[in-house]
C-alpha cells in the first residue's frame, strides 16, 4: 500500500478544550493534524474520568469515552493555572497552528492566555473558543451540560411519546450535543484555516454550542418563522403540527422496524410489496383495486389507510427483521431496523465492503481492538487512525524536550513543582 | 465597517436536494461560497413543495423549508437529460471548486459525469457524494431518509425511556450531520488543494455520520463484550456515564413545560439544595452522597418535580443558574426565537428578504462568530431558476444568441 499523504498533516494544533471540544479534536486528529492535548497534571483530561472503562475498572488510562475521542493525539500534561505554566503554554502557541479551547467565557484572559496576548506571540493563531452559549450575552457565564445544552438548543422538545401519558422530552444517550457543537467547531476552524492559507490572517472563532443545536431541529424553526406553529413530539418519527400514524413495527424475532413510508407512495412500490406479501398468502384483502386507488392519490388517513397499517403491521410480524429490511430495500422501500449500535458489526456492508470499522492496537495493553471509523472517506487524503489515545502524560518530555528545546533537568524541576 | 467572507472566490456547483446536502451548501454560502443551484422542474426538490409556506403565499416559490436551507444560493434551470443541457453544466464545471449532490450512487454517472469524466474537465475539481449507504458496498443501492439511517446507525434505540420503545430523533438529525460532515470534508479538501493543487472525491455515508456518533457504546462491546440493547438502555435522560443524580428532566407549571437538571458534584449539590430551600436534603442519608442519590434516585426526582411544578421552568433556571446549578428549559421553536435573552444578545436571527413574497423574515444566523471575517446571510432562497441568465450572462460570459438557443432547445427551463 503507498501511504498517502493526509489533508491535515501540516497543521498544529494545540488543544486544551474538555468533553464539550474532545470530539473537534478528534475529527481534526483523524484527518492528519498533530493534534496536542493539554492535560492537568493530576486529573488529566475530564473525560478520563467517566466511563465505560476498559474491563469496569476506574482508571486515568481506562476510560473507552476518552480512548474513542482521543485517537491520534499526543499528551502533554500542563498546569495552566500556574505562571510557569503559562508560559509553557505561550512557547507552544509560537509553534502551532491552532488552539482549541473550551473554558468559561474569560477564564483564559485571567490567565494571560486570551487571544490578543496570543496573537500578539503568534499572529497566524487561529484560536477557537467552543462554549455552551457564546462568549457574550447574559447566559455565557451559565453552567451548563450536555443535557442542558439538548434542553436549551430545541433538539429535546421535539423528541419524545406522544403514546405515554406526561412523559418527558428524551435526550439522546451519548454526548450529542457536544458532538454538533463540535462539528460546527470544525468548521469555524477550517474555514478560518482555509481563509488564512489565501490571506496569511489568524483570528479567534467564537463557536456556541447553544447556537449549535438551535440551528439543528428541521422543521421546527421554519415552522416558526413562517407559520408561527409548533410541532409536538411523537414516538419514534418526526416532530408534526398534525399528527401522524406509528412507523415503528415489531418483527419476529422481537426487533423493531421503521417502516418509513407505509402506505408506500408509488405503485411500483406498492406492487411490489404486494407480490412479496403474496408469497406467503399474507395480502389479507390488500389486492382489492380500492386500495390501489388510496396509493394511486397518495391518501394517508382514513379507514383504508389503517386496513394497510394493520395488514403490513402482521406481514412485517411474521418475519425475522434482517429479512424484512433486505427483500423491502430490494423493492425501494426505505424501511430500516431499529438496530444497536454494536449490530452493524455484524453488517457485511459496513464491516467487510466499506471497512468502516477499524482495528486499533493498544500497545500499553497488548491488545487490538476494533473501533467506529471515519464520517467521510477521501480518495487521496485517507482518514486514519495512526494511534490510540495516548496515556496520561505519555508525550509530555517529548514535546517539552523536542519541540520547545528544554533540558531534561529543567523538565524534571518543573516536574517537581507540579506544572508538569 | 463590514468584514470580509471567508470563502470569497469559492463556486459550488449544486445539484443536492431536500435536507443533507443542502445543509451543508447552506454552511459554505454563509461563509461566503457562492452557491449555485441546478434544478429542474420535472426533478424538482421535494423540499420545495413543503407545506410551510412563505407569507401566506403558495407554490415552488414559497415554501419555508426551501427558504430555511437555501438562503444565499443561487437557482438555475437546466435539464442534464439534453446534450446541450449536460453540456452548459460540463461548462459550469470548468468555473467551480466543488460539485456536490446527493443522489442516489448512479445519477451524475448515469448522466455522463462520473468522477473520471468530471476529473477531465475540472482536474482540481472537488466532487462531494452523500448518499445513505455511500457509493460502494452491497448495499449502495438501498435508500434512506433522516429517520431510517438514524435506525440503522444505532442512534434512535439511544434515545428513549428505560423499558419503553425507542423514541428516536424527533427530525432527520442525520440529515443535519451528513450536512455538516460533508462541510467538514470539503473544508479539509480545500485547504489540502491550497497546498497541492489537487482535488479529489469525497464520499459520505448518512449512515456512517450517525454511527461515529455511538463509538464509546460501540467500544464498550467491542472492549468489554457490553452490548447496548440490554435491560435499562435506554436510560432516558438520566446520566449512565457519568453516573450522577440528580441529571434529568422534570415537569413545571404550564401546559407541557420542563426544565433539565443537571448535577455532577458535591458543590452542585450543596448550592441546589440551598437555593431551592430544601436543606433537610443535606441531612437526608438517602441523599448525603451521589452514590446515595444514584440508589434512591426515583425518590430524588419526584421529590424535585414536587418543586419544580410550582415553577415556569424560566423560574427554575434562574433560581438555579443563580446557585451555580447547571439547568435549563426544554425550549421550543417559540422560546427560542421570540423569548430567549441569549440569542436576543448574540442576533442570532437576522432578518433577510424573501427574494417571492418580498417581505423580510427571521432566519437563524450562523453558529460561529469570527473576529476578522463574517458568515452572513445576504438573500434569501432563490425562486426556481431565477438566477438562470445572471449566471450564463455574467459567469460564463454567453451572449444573447447562445441563451435564445438553450431556450430554444428547452436545455435551460
Amino acid at each position: 500500500m503507498i501511504a498517502k499523504d493526509q489533508a491535515l498533516e501540516d497543521v498544529v494544533i494545540l488543544d486544551l478544550t474538555d468533553e464539550k471540544g474532545m470530539y473537534m479534536g478528534k475529527l481534526l486528529a483523524d484527518m492528519g493534524a498533530r493534534v496536542i492535548l493539554i492535560e492537568n497534571p493530576e486529573s488529566g483530561h475530564p473525560a478520563r474520568s467517566i466511563g465505560p472503562y476498559y474491563n469496569d475498572v476506574p482508571d486515568i488510562n481506562g476510560s473507552l469515552l476518552f480512548w474513542y475521542h482521543s485517537t491520534n493525539k499526543e499528551s502533554c500534561t500542563i498546569d495552566i493555572s500556574k505562571p510557569e505554566g503559562q508560559q509553557l503554554i505561550k512557547a507552544l502557541v509560537k509553534k502551532a497552528d491552532i488552539l482549541l479551547e473550551s473554558f468559561q467565557p474569560g477564564f483564559m484572559e485571567s490567565l494571560g492566555l486570551s487571544y490578543k496576548s496570543l496573537s500578539e506571540i503568534n499572529d497566524k493563531l487561529i484560536m477557537t473558543s467552543i462554549t455552551s452559549f457564546g462568549q457574550n450575552g447574559p447566559y455565557s457565564n451559565y453552567k451548563s451540560s450536555n443535557l442542558v445544552s439538548m434542553a436549551m438548543g430545541g433538539i429535546m422538545a421535539s423528541c419524545g411519546y406522544d403514546d405515554i401519558a406526561d412523559s418527558p422530552p428524551i435526550n439522546c444517550d451519548g454526548w450529542q450535543g457536544y458532538a454538533t457543537g463540535s462539528n460546527y467547531g470544525a468548521i469555524g476552524t477550517l474555514a478560518a484555516l482555509y481563509y488564512r492559507d489565501i490571506t496569511g490572517q489568524g483570528q479567534w472563532v467564537d463557536a456556541s454550542i447553544h447556537e449549535a443545536l438551535s440551528c439543528t431541529t428541521e422543521a421546527a424553526m421554519p415552522n416558526w418563522f413562517y407559520t408561527k406553529q409548533t410541532p409536538k413530539r411523537q414516538t419514534g418519527r418526526h416532530h408534526g403540527i398534525q399528527p401522524t400514524p406509528s412507523t415503528q413495527y415489531l418483527t419476529l424475532d422481537g426487533k423493531l422496524l421503521n417502516g418509513f413510508d407505509i402506505p408506500p407512495r408509488t405503485m411500483e412500490r406498492w406492487n411490489g410489496l404486494i407480490a412479496w406479501m403474496k408469497e406467503t398468502n399474507m395480502t389479507g384483502d390488500l389486492e382489492d383495486e380500492s386500495y390501489r386507488e388510496i396509493i394511486r392519490n397518495r391518501v394517508r388517513t382514513g379507514p383504508h389507510v389503517e386496513k394497510i397499517i394493520s395488514q403490513i403491521s402482521k406481514f412485517i410480524a411474521s418475519l425475522p427483521a434482517e429479512e424484512v429490511y433486505h427483500r423491502a430495500q430490494q423493492i425501494r422501500l426505505a424501511w430500516a431496523i431499529i438496530r444497536s449500535p454494536e449490530e452493524n458489526l455484524e453488517d457485511p456492508h459496513f464491516r467487510e465492503d466499506r471497512n468502516f470499522f477499524v482495528d486499533i492496537y493498544h500497545p500499553n495493553i497488548g491488545k487490538t481492538f476494533i473501533y467506529p471509523g471515519a464520517p467521510y472517506s477521501f480518495t487521496e487524503t485517507p482518514w486514519a487512525i495512526r494511534n490510540c489515545a495516548p496515556e496520561h502524560g505519555e508525550n509530555t518530555n517529548k514535546i517539552l524536550i523536542e519541540d520547545l528545546g528544554l533540558y531534561l533537568d529543567k523538565v524534571n524541576s518543573l516536574r517537581e513543582n507540579g506544572v508538569i | 465597517m463590514k468584514k470580509p467572507s471567508l470563502l470569497e472566490g469559492i463556486r459550488i456547483l449544486d445539484f443536492t436536494h431536500i435536507v443533507a446536502g443542502p445543509q451543508c451548501t447552506r454552511i459554505l454560502g454563509d461563509l461566503g461560497a457562492q452557491v449555485i443551484r441546478v434544478e429542474n422542474e420535472q426533478g424538482l426538490d421535494s423540499t420545495r413543495t413543503s407545506p410551510i409556506k412563505v407569507g401566506n403565499g403558495e407554490g415552488i416559490n414559497r415554501s419555508g423549508m426551501f427558504e430555511y436551507f437555501n438562503r444565499n444560493k443561487l437557482s438555475m434551470t437546466i435539464n442534464a437529460r439534453l446534450p446541450l443541457g449536460l453540456q452548459l453544466i460540463k461548462r459550469l464545471l470548468t468555473i467551480s471548486d466543488v460539485v456536490i449532490e446527493n443522489f442516489s450512487s448512479k445519477v451524475l454517472e448515469n448522466w455522463g459525469l462520473s468522477y473520471e469524466e468530471m476529473c477531465k474537465i475540472k482536474p482540481d475539481i472537488i466532487y462531494t457524494s452523500i448518499t445513505g449507504f455511500g457509493h460502494n458496498g452491497r448495499d449502495r443501492e438501498y435508500s434512506t431518509w433522516g429517520p431510517t439511517a438514524q435506525a440503522l446507525s444505532g442512534l434512535t434505540m439511544m434515545s428513549g425511556l428505560p423499558g419503553e420503545r425507542p423514541a428516536g430523533w424527533g427530525f432527520s438529525f442525520l440529515d443535519h450531520t451528513a450536512g455538516y460532515n460533508a462541510a467538514i470534508a470539503i473544508l479539509m479538501a480545500l485547504h489540502y488543494k491550497n497546498k497541492t493543487g489537487k482535488g479529489q472525491w469525497l464520499d459520505l455515508s448518512q449512515i456512517e455520520t450517525g454511527m461515529v456518533l455511538t463509538g464509546p457504546s460501540v467500544l464498550d462491546y467491542t472492549v468489554n463484550g457490553r452490548p447496548y440493547r440490554r435491560e435499562g438502555n435506554p436510560p432516558g435522560n438520566r446520566s449512565q456515564n457519568p453516573r450522577v443524580a440528580p441529571h434529568n428532566t422534570y415537569k413545571c407549571t404550564g401546559d407541557d413545560r420542563w426544565c433539565v437538571i443537571s448535577i455532577f458534584n458535591e458543590t452542585e449539590w450543596e448550592n441546589f439544595c440551598n437555593a431551592t430551600n430544601h436543606k433537610d436534603w443535606l441531612e437526608n442519608p438517602k441523599f448525603i452522597t451521589n452514590s446515595h442519590r444514584v440508589l434512591s434516585e426515583d425518590d430524588l426526582d419526584s421529590q424535585i418535580q414536587s418543586w419544580t411544578l410550582t415553577k415556569t421552568p424560566e423560574e427554575v433556571m434562574t433560581i438555579l443558574q443563580s446557585a451555580g446549578v447547571p439547568a435549563g428549559i426544554v425550549q421550543n421553536n417559540e422560546d427560542k426565537i421570540e423569548k430567549d435573552p441569549q440569542l436576543k444578545a448574540r442576533e442570532f436571527f437576522p432578518e433577510v428578504l424573501h427574494r417571492d413574497a418580498g417581505e423580510k423574515f427571521p432566519t437563524d444566523g450562523f453558529p460561529i462568530k469570527f473576529s476578522h471575517t463574517d458568515a452572513s446571510i445576504r438573500s434569501g432562497s432563490p425562486p426556481l431558476g431565477a438566477d438562470t441568465e445572471y449566471v450564463l450572462k455574467e459567469l460564463l460570459e454567453m451572449n444573447d444568441g447562445e441563451i435564445a438557443t438553450l431556450y430554444d432547445e428547452a436545455a435551460i427551463l
